[in-house]
């Protein structure tokens, strides 16, 4: 009986452990999108939501899925208020150059490990930017994508020390059960 | 701080080794054919992006349901973000206290010479006025609102009112401050409205520029936002000849915006052709006003004046010299009478310029 108890309450946990990188996404996908600004409007606003998206993707692709990132891709979009889809897109696709590259990504620590997701970010806002331009059929400015890769980066380290925080408090002791 | 090294860094590698966790984990991915559903997500995102670019309503409304259900915490957040943005301000102008200082009160004497200029030419416009018997401008009705939240992401660049559909403002209203045009509003919640700036890549409107040389006329243009803060401008004609300085106002082509709300003043692009130094600053405004502007609708002439060719109506025959009277119907069966009808003209109705 007890250890029946036991089980169930592990598959509850396990369930509320797989759930905590989507909710982490559409949690960083919010906050990102709170809008009010500090600098009256002059800096944009990182993409936070990106960061979980690359940390679990890389550590836990079984938890971070491509239907995960459409998720968390949709939240960015229906809050920041631009074109409908766009980070949708951009957030699905760089999912996909990270599972590609996962060998390479993972393998990278310290200042490598920034300038790798700094290039995953990358890929992300020129995603962003070339949608934007064929929808609109002409070139939007890059230098507002510039500014907006630059805060995704300088925001990189603190978030994913929390995600790893999460990551470890939270699904890490679960992983020898899956 | 990625992969391995993060595992490492947070003290994953103390439960098991880090490199069979991951191990294991690609296994997972890879067992469970992940290339499949991606290929699916990605084709759902695509469909997602262009059912965005045919029918954003869908979006939008979840976007304004979300804003209005923010609305409150954003109330308590603006002061102290007001409060951090003045500090901010205050510590990177310190050091230019001096020729700012300087500068003002050399700006402020020229202001007051503009100003008795000013008031000259306003009793002068209102005698002109009198002895024309000019009809004067409409006064626009007006709501106040308070700015509770900005928005300045790469690809849309908003505001954030305290004032919805319950204070009756509504979509396609300017929103302007005390020193002009910051923009419209393009999503109205009961609580809260979205305003796309006119620097938003999505801002155009119709714009008459006062040229100050030559005859002085006006110029008709589109003043484009680019996410850069002085927004492009497109001339209608190819051959008016602007300057710096030109006066920008709104024209009120299409009916949507009032005439004559104070925009900016026309500079030259680093890069060729020209743009406008807004007046206003919507980067640090907190207060504005929103214009319930609705053009009269325009009164259809009289009937006869009208072309009915051009309604797809047969041309009205000429009046007649001599007007007959239709014979009588007589009363006999519903056949006889509808075969009558038709073999008598019908009666022209009477020429309301001969009465």
């Amino acid at each position: 009986m007890a250890l029946e108890r036991g089980a169930g309450q592990g598959t509850a946990t396990r369930m509320v452990a797989a759930l905590v990188p989507v909710l982490c996404g559409l949690v960083c996908a919010f906050v990102a999108n709170i809008p009010v600004s500090l600098t009256g409007g002059e800096v944009p606003p990182p993409l936070l939501a990106l960061v979980p998206v690359y940390f679990w993707c890389l550590v836990r692709p079984d938890l971070m899925t491509p239907a995960a990132t459409f998720a968390i891709g949709v939240m960015e979009d229906v809050l920041s208020g631009g074109p409908p889809g766009v980070r949708t897109l951009s957030f699905v696709l760089t999912y996909a150059l990270v599972a590609r590259q996962r060998d390479s990504f993972a393998s990278l620590s310290g200042l490598a490990a920034v300038l790798g997701f700094a290039s995953a970010a990358a890929f992300c806002c020129a995603v962003a930017w070339a949608t934007v331009a064929v929808l609109n059929w002409r070139l939007p400015p890059v230098s507002p994508n510039v500014g907006e890769l630059a805060m995704t980066v300088l925001f990189y380290v603190p978030t994913a020390l929390l995600v790893g925080w999460l990551h470890h408090r939270l699904v890490g002791p679960l992983r020898s059960d899956i | 701080m990625s992969g391995l090294g993060e595992l490492r860094n947070h003290g994953i590698s103390e439960a098991a080794d880090p490199r069979h966790e991951m191990a294991n984990a690609w296994k997972i991915a890879r067992k469970s054919n992940a290339q499949l559903p991606l290929v699916i997500v990605i084709a759902l995102a695509l469909v997602l992006v262009l059912l965005g670019k045919a029918q954003s309503g869908l979006f939008d409304q979840a976007r304004i349901k979300v804003t209005d259900w923010l609305a409150p915490g954003l109330e308590v957040a603006r002061a102290p973000a007001r409060g951090f943005d003045r500090w901010l301000g205050s510590v990177t102008e310190i050091f230019s206290v001096y020729e700012e200082n300087l500068r003002l009160k050399e700006e402020n004497a020229r202001l007051r010479q503009w100003r008795n200029v000013a008031i000259v030419m306003q009793n002068r416009v209102g005698r002109y006025q009198s002895l024309l018997h000019a009809v004067p401008d409409p006064k626009l009705n007006t709501v106040l609102a308070r700015v509770i939240g900005r928005s300045s992401r790469p690809f849309v660049r908003t505001l954030i009112l305290d004032a919805g559909t319950r204070n009756h403002t509504g979509p396609g209203e300017a929103v302007v401050d005390s020193r002009g045009m910051i923009g419209r509003i393009y999503l109205s919640g009961r609580r809260t409205s979205w305003v796309i700036l006119l620097t938003d890549p999505n801002s155009r409107i119709p714009v008459t520029v006062a040229t100050s040389a030559g005859d002085g006329g006006a110029v008709q243009a589109i003043m484009s936002g680019d996410n850069s803060p002085q927004p492009t401008l497109d001339l209608v004609s190819r051959t008016a000849r602007l300057h710096a300085g030109d006066q920008v106002v709104t024209s009120g082509d299409g009916g949507l915006l009032p005439h004559g709300l104070p925009i900016g003043t026309v500079v030259a692009g680093s890069s060729g052709g020209w743009r406008v130094a807004l007046l206003a600053d919507a980067a640090s405004t907190q207060d504005v006003e929103i214009l319930k502007y609705s053009e009269p609708p325009e009164k259809l002439p009289p009937q006869a004046e009208l072309p009915a060719e051009a309604a797809g109506l047969k041309p009205l025959a000429p009046p007649l010299q001599t007007r007959t009277e239709p014979p009588p119907v007589p009363e006999t069966a519903p056949a006889d009478a509808l075969a009558s009808r038709q073999q008598t003209p019908r009666p022209q109705p009477p020429d309301r310029g001969t009465e």
